[in-house]
């Protein structure tokens, strides 16, 4: 077969036709990638760039995806013995605890249905006794141990500015403890004992004031001003 | 012309999409990655455990909006008959607005259990101060949640507890600033149609969409810092 003008198009067609090579991809790199260790190729879940259910990890991964790069980070310079790959050794907890946690508030849904039901149509002419839910009920008794304006703007604000600035406050003022406790090194390893005993005499606190308010208005206890009752 | 197997149809699209972002290396990088072995401690899943909960609340709480009816006027309103009628026709109503009630409950434990692990391994210190003041952010968003979401039904129970609510919030001096902060909420010279307007936008638009902001910046920080060492 002689065709002196244009045998690779003719050859390019057709049955016998020789299969064109891929082109080589390039891949756009990750900014700032530092290389991390990955699991070896034989390590890895069996399910491939070609597999049918390919589509479902990339489904999985959208969440680390949006996020990006996690650029160099601790696990990349510990030894192999003292790490485990995110998936599945790490990974497989969450699914059980995702169908724990809506069992549970199924069961919840189905079974505590008494908190659910509705009390009759709000009316300003109503006679009631004005009570807020649980999460600000011990704010709700804490506003009858003092001054109204104090206990009830005042101190909140205080509380939730030294929330904020904590880490400032625990950095300016946790050196100055550990000098006068006569320890060698802040933060000490094994002692944040203070700060978290701290924040679990808070909570306490929150559930001593919750419970009095609801053991309700009969039930007082002495205070400076005079005998504070429930709600 | 020879029908091309399903997986080189997927290979191509794979190659196609990984020429113009790196998807496999991503998706490679974010799952095989290998995590210290300190970060298996159960207390280390409270956090995971608030996002699951905060993505059930977005679900349930969008099936909710398609049924609920932000309108507060006449006797009984239209928002409490809306409730009603989820909560006793609606198929499956009861059980959606039950995990989305409950979820908000459990919501708040599960934010305090984690903010406790943050005290306890002293997580909030150098380099991590700006992620805590994030998350206290957030605390402060989910109170608000719970607060906005507690009038949305309209009955006496939540009408009240919102007055004393805005009472107090109205309180802090000078007069015109206590005034202005009750305004704001209140949109009217009592608690009436347009306090649950302004509610229900906080609570449905407003709030989603900052926390959903701040839940990745959050991330973004996690990623960035890596899983704090415990003490």
């Amino acid at each position: 077969m002689s065709d002196p003008q244009g045998t690779d198009d003719v050859l390019k067609e057709g049955p016998g036709a020789a299969v064109a090579e891929p082109k080589e991809v390039q891949i756009i790199e990750l900014d700032g990638h530092v290389g991390h260790t990955l699991e070896p190729e034989w390590k890895r879940l069996p399910i491939g760039p070609d597999n049918i259910l390919y589509p479902v990890i990339v489904g999985i991964a959208l969440f680390p995806l949006l996020m990006g790069d996690a650029g160099h980070h601790l696990a990349d310079d510990m030894p192999d013995e003292d790490t485990h790959p995110f998936f599945p050794d790490h990974f497989w907890p969450y699914p059980v605890i995702i169908i724990v946690m809506m069992i549970t508030l199924g069961l919840l849904a189905a079974f505590v249905q008494k908190n659910l039901q509705l009390e009759a149509p709000a009316d300003p002419r109503a006679v009631t006794i004005p009570r807020p839910d649980w999460y600000f009920l011990f704010l709700f008794q804490f506003i009858k141990l003092g001054p109204e304006l104090v206990m009830s703007v005042v101190i909140p604000t205080v509380i939730i500015i030294v929330f904020l600035v904590w880490p400032f406050i625990d950095a300016i003022a946790g050196p100055r403890v550990a000098k006068r406790l006569g320890w060698k090194r802040w933060p000490v390893p094994g002692r944040n004992v203070m700060s978290g005993t701290g924040f679990v005499v808070f909570l306490l606190i929150i559930a001593v004031l919750e419970v009095w308010a609801l053991a309700g208005p009969g039930f007082c206890l002495p205070w400076l001003t005079g005998p504070v009752c429930g709600a | 012309m020879a029908i091309p197997h399903p997986r080189d149809i997927q290979l191509a699209a794979v190659r196609w999409l990984d020429e113009r972002y790196p998807f496999t290396k991503a998706i490679d990088e974010a799952m095989y990655q290998r995590v210290p072995n300190f970060a298996n401690a159960f207390y280390y899943c409270f956090g995971g455990m608030v996002f699951v909960i905060i993505v059930l609340q977005l679900v349930t709480g969008i099936l909710l909006a398609i049924y609920y009816v932000p309108d507060a006027r006449g006797n009984p309103a239209a928002a409490y008959n809306s409730v009603l009628f989820i909560q006793n026709t609606v198929y499956l109503g009861w059980l959606i607005r039950g995990v989305h009630f409950w979820g908000a409950n459990i919501l708040i434990f599960m934010v305090l259990l984690h903010m406790a692990r943050v005290y306890w391994t002293g997580s909030y210190r150098a380099p991590r101060e700006l992620n805590w003041i994030v998350g206290a952010i957030m605390l402060l968003l989910i109170l608000a949640f719970a607060l906005t979401g507690y009038l949305l039904p309209w009955d006496t129970k939540a009408y009240f507890a919102t007055e004393v609510t805005i009472k107090i919030a109205g309180s802090p001096p000078p007069p015109q600033l206590g005034a202005f902060i009750k305004t704001i909420l209140q949109g009217g010279p009592v608690v009436g149609p347009s306090t649950l307007q302004i509610f229900f936008t906080a609570h449905v638009f407003l709030l989603p969409a900052l926390i959903v902001l701040l839940m990745y910046v959050h991330f973004k920080f996690i990623r960035a810092h890596g899983i704090a060492e415990p003490l």
